[in-house]
């Protein structure tokens, strides 16, 4: 199991989408963390493309690649899987910092 | 109820994903990327006038069932496959195997995969899942893109199974019938990094391989000729999106694997030089994702004046040249190493 992914880097996931997507209408406090980022029911509403702008974003920030289109629905789901992801990530890259 | 033991795991695409998977749970240690660069997954074909297409579309991997024919050609396993004309005698097939224990892929439409949310299910009848049990009212299947076992209807199964159209399942079921106790991957790999770089760069028809990238380049500024109105454009453009990311594993997707393939038969066959094709494979399927992604905005804006089609085909060239060095490279490599 991974350790509970910090606020700091949620916060950060948050406005790397907000900014990958220009998206201006939208608080960062207004995005639930556990909600699914698409299909409707958060603040955002995003769909397949805004999908692969977050994939290539969290790649160029990151440097993280999302190798396909499984893993990618499965750590899109929502603020804290893609939290989870990038901290899961980071350790398997830098195993020292465990 | 009935619920053969089975260990299920999420692979990057449906039909590598589920005959690794049939495989490992059979007892046979072999990875996702291992099975796809076998069988030499990796190709690509455009096709700008076909019958059964109302518009250009294209495939970045071979052809379905492909995979598998491959990888027993290569490694000795066999799989038992079977086909119905009628659903009553598919459905007995499935339980009896079921019954015995056995669990089994089945081909079917992706649009009656009813555990996945409906904005995502479209009709393509070259799904594959594992059915590993059933009660009165189900099967119990195993999905590869779907993170744990799931529920489906069995009148869901049947009209998955049975779909009409173009390339349909018939019922189609397989499952492992043979695993030989030594495997020579030296020799397996080897004819799948050969067979795959002969795909992309020797079959003399003008539309497969990298010489199929480079029509798709060319013939891309047709497409607003061929589209109805903008939005008929505008969705074929965007479905350059979905073919190559969401559908299956896609341009980007399909190669990545066979990097990680690479990866991972350096180690297999003690073969360091295949790591730096390994590296050079992942940067070829970056630009395959910013193309997509490019096509993907152009469609959503419907932004697709002729300079945006252009765009497209400029970047479609630069794929076709970087794959063109590359398997060059690679096939020479291989002979080599």
């Amino acid at each position: 199991m991974t350790d509970i992914p910090n606020n700091e880097l949620k916060k950060e996931i948050k406005m790397l989408i907000m900014n990958t997507l220009n998206i201006t209408d939208v608080k960062p406090e207004d995005i639930d963390e556990g909600i699914p980022l698409f299909g409707g029911g958060n603040a955002l509403t995003l769909d397949s493309v805004d999908a692969l702008e977050i994939i290539m974003a969290i790649q160029r920030n990151y440097q993280i690649r999302i190798t396909d289109q499984s893993q990618a629905r499965y750590t899109l789901r929502s603020i804290n899987s893609i939290a989870e992801f990038i901290e899961t990530e980071r350790k398997n890259q830098h195993p020292e910092n465990i | 109820m009935i619920s053969v033991p089975y260990k299920h795991k999420m692979a990057a695409h449906c039909e590598s994903g589920s005959i690794t998977s049939l495989l490992n749970n059979a007892g046979l240690d072999i990875t996702e990327p291992m099975v796809f660069g076998i069988s030499s997954g990796l190709f690509f074909a455009y096709f700008h006038k076909m019958r059964s297409f109302t518009f250009p579309t294209f495939i970045v991997r071979n052809k379905p069932g492909q995979m598998r024919e491959n990888f027993t050609k290569r490694t000795g396993v066999k799989f038992k496959t079977y086909s119905f004309s009628h659903p009553e005698k598919g459905f007995l097939v499935l339980d009896h195997l079921l019954d015995s224990n056995i669990p089994v892929a089945a081909q079917v439409d992706f649009y009656y995969m009813d555990y996945i949310p409906s904005w995502e299910r479209v009709h393509i009848n070259v799904h594959f899942i594992v059915v590993v049990g059933k009660d009165d009212s189900a099967y119990l299947v195993s999905d590869s893109y779907f993170p744990e076992l799931v529920s489906l209807r069995v009148e869901s199964l049947r009209k998955a199974r049975f779909a009409g159209g173009n390339m349909s399942p018939k019922g189609f079921l397989f499952h492992p019938e043979f695993i030989p106790e030594e495997i020579d991957y030296e020799t397996a790999i080897r004819k799948g990094i050969r067979k795959t770089c002969f795909n992309m760069l020797k079959i003399p028809i003008p539309f497969l391989g990298i010489k199929g990238i480079r029509m798709f380049a060319k013939k891309i500024v047709e497409w607003p000729a061929l589209a109805r109105d903008t939005e008929h454009l505008s969705h074929e453009v965007m479905k350059i999106n979905v073919l190559l990311e969401d559908q299956g594993t896609g341009g980007a997707g399909f190669r990545f694997m066979f990097a990680t393939f690479l990866q991972q038969a350096a180690a297999k066959i003690n073969t360091p030089q295949l790591l730096d094709f390994s590296k050079k494979m992942m940067v070829i399927g970056d630009g395959w994702r910013e193309f997509s992604l490019l096509a993907a905005r152009f469609g959503k804006n419907r932004d697709l004046g002729p300079q945006r089609m252009k765009e497209l085909s400029d970047l479609l060239m630069d794929r076709a040249k970087a794959e063109e060095q590359y398997f060059n490279e690679l096939y020479k490599a291989i002979k080599e190493i």
